[in-house]
């Protein structure tokens, strides 16, 4: 069944053994950032539910939603157990259900109490810094619902890291290139306010396509309908008319303050480095809904990798990518973007012909993710596992040419958070095709591979019974 | 209250914890920076503050705005 929120998931992370609770008391600093932290670096690692915040008795933090292939499986309703390529391979199928609209429901908890006079994010949320010398609270895995100013039909829903300021005003940022800074520069064109509405604590599916770089034309909420499997409830907002997830535990409703910037962060980002202060849009909250009861805050923690934001953004960054690619190159066979939100992305593809490799790679740089994320590019055979990184590695020792097969593009759009970066927003994108060489090209005549043995399968089972103690 | 950031003297106190007052917030108006008043002393304190991560009002003024604000679409600037 799928999750209609964040509680639903809670109750079926606790079940399989993928939820820890701490009843105890916890300091909002350095306790939860050293617990997550702990959490995503256990293989496997579970769900925490704080249930004491320390100057928060009424209030209750969940991290690590996302934070592990267990947690990542459980979110799409498979086994535990599910490998990581068969989560990929599944993710896909279910990608092509798409378009399953939202359902419109009329009442849902979050607006069981509504604060419109002076509404208080530090009395409504449980703050904590996510690491020390960010500047500020930072809500982390906030979902922000917009709309385009002069097509009101179409709407995004987007995670965007959001700095506390003050009571009523949020820091936001926005690269050029993500879909709200579309709805945000028609509305600055027009010296108009642009209202926004923030859901926290979603149920997980809605966290993972909010963060999923769709195109600007696809519908968010019809997406996350396809991985469920059956449509995402939505409710409208107290003001706007925009749609939110009803599951959601908060939101927020506010507008961006057009045409000006404020100082905002640093935050460290999926990097592992702190991002530099920059300034940056800002938002002034008018209004708060919430469920009555004691809420849980769910938050991201981002630091040295890997931690719950690559999970978080993994195969759905890498699913979205081989949809978008595979709509010309039917030959592609699976994309790993895992690394670093695409930095590194490899593409395993059968070969047209000589030099086909390029073309791929070219293809990737002209994804709306492809743009500005990816700088190392590599691209193998079919018979290469791209989530196998010790394959990958033998098919560049054994098949790249650098004298052949090494493409740069220098002072390409590139990532702003990068912290290799020169200027910020420009990168130099780097191909490599460890694709064996097919012709024009010229061919390796006299390598043969190396078969694997048929019968490998029957010894492979035959000795793991052994270790078992089978007879 | 000395801003641990900016060193800017206007900074105060905004928030009381609702539970047992077992911490206060506090905010620069100069920087945006807010703080809690039981966090390492590393965040709390100006003189110990890292120097790499300290705001000036010559870094803040060269900040570039992120996105870019565009002209006025019925701007008569236009070149």
């Amino acid at each position: 069944m799928p999750y209609r929120s964040l509680r639903e998931f809670l109750a079926k992370a606790e079940k399989e053994g993928q939820l820890v609770r701490f009843k105890e008391k916890v300091l909002p600093e350095p306790d939860i950032r050293a617990a997550a932290c702990a959490a995503a670096k256990i293989p496997g690692g579970p769900v925490l539910l704080f249930e004491h915040i320390h100057g928060y008795a009424d209030k209750q933090i969940a991290m690590n939603v996302h934070g592990s292939w267990p947690n990542h499986a459980l979110m799409l309703d498979l086994e535990k157990e599910t490998n990581l390529k068969s989560q990929f391979h599944e993710l896909v199928r279910r990608w092509d259900r798409y378009p399953i609209p939202a359902k419109r429901v009329e009442s849902a908890p979050l607006k069981e109490v509504i604060l419109d006079k002076s509404p208080s994010l530090f009395r409504e949320l449980p703050l904590f810094r996510v690491n020390p010398m960010d500047g500020g609270f930072y809500l982390a895995k906030a979902c922000v619902v917009s709309k385009d100013p002069e097509n009101p039909e179409s709407q995004n829903v987007g995670i965007y890291r959001l700095q506390v300021k003050d009571h009523d005003r949020l820091g936001i940022q926005i690269g050029a290139h993500h879909d709200l800074a579309v709805h945000l520069r028609k509305a600055e064109e027009l010296n108009m306010p642009l209202r926004v509405a923030i859901a926290i604590s979603n149920d997980p599916v809605t966290s993972l396509v909010a963060c999923s770089p769709l195109k600007y034309d696809e519908d968010e909420y019809a997406m996350m309908g396809a991985i469920r499997g059956e449509p995402t409830e939505v409710i409208t907002s107290e003001r706007g008319n925009l749609n939110l997830p009803a599951g959601a535990e908060l939101v927020i409703e506010g507008e961006i303050i057009p045409r000006q910037r404020f100082v905002e962060g640093p935050f460290v980002e999926f990097t592992g480095y702190y991002s530099s202060s920059m300034i940056q849009a800002e938002i002034k909250v008018d209004l708060i809904s919430r469920r009555s009861g004691p809420i849980i805050f769910e938050n991201l923690y981002t630091g040295l990798p890997w931690n719950e934001i690559d999970y978080l953004m993994a195969l759905n960054t890498s699913v979205t990518l081989f949809k978008q690619m595979k709509e010309e190159f039917p030959e592609i066979e699976a994309v790993n973007a895992m690394y670093t939100h695409g930095y590194c992305t490899i593409i395993s593809s059968k070969m047209r012909f000589g030099g086909f490799a390029k073309t791929l790679g070219c293809r990737l740089l002209s994804t709306p993710h492809g743009i500005t994320y990816p700088k190392l590019i590599i691209v193998v055979d079919e018979d290469i596992d791209p989530f196998d990184l010790q394959q990958v590695i033998w098919a560049i020792t054994v098949r790249f040419r650098p004298e052949r097969d090494l493409v740069t593009v220098p002072h390409a759009p590139g990532s702003t958070v990068d912290p290799a970066h020169l200027v910020r927003g420009l990168a130099t994108k780097l191909i490599i095709d460890a694709t064996k060489p097919v012709f024009p090209d010229i061919p390796m005549s006299d390598a043969s591979i190396v078969e694997l043995p048929p019968n490998l399968p029957f010894w492979i089972d035959k000795i793991l019974k052994r270790m078992k103690g089978a007879k | 209250m000395i801003c641990p950031r900016c060193d800017d003297g206007q900074a105060c106190k905004i928030f009381d914890a609702p539970e047992d007052a077992s911490w206060e917030v506090y905010r620069c108006p100069n920087c945006n920076f807010t703080w809690r008043s039981t966090e390492e002393e590393e965040v709390t304190n100006p003189k110990i503050y890292s120097p790499k991560f300290k705001l000036s009002q010559k870094k803040i003024q060269e900040m570039a705005p992120k996105p870019p604000i565009p002209p006025l679409r019925n701007s008569k600037q236009r070149k």
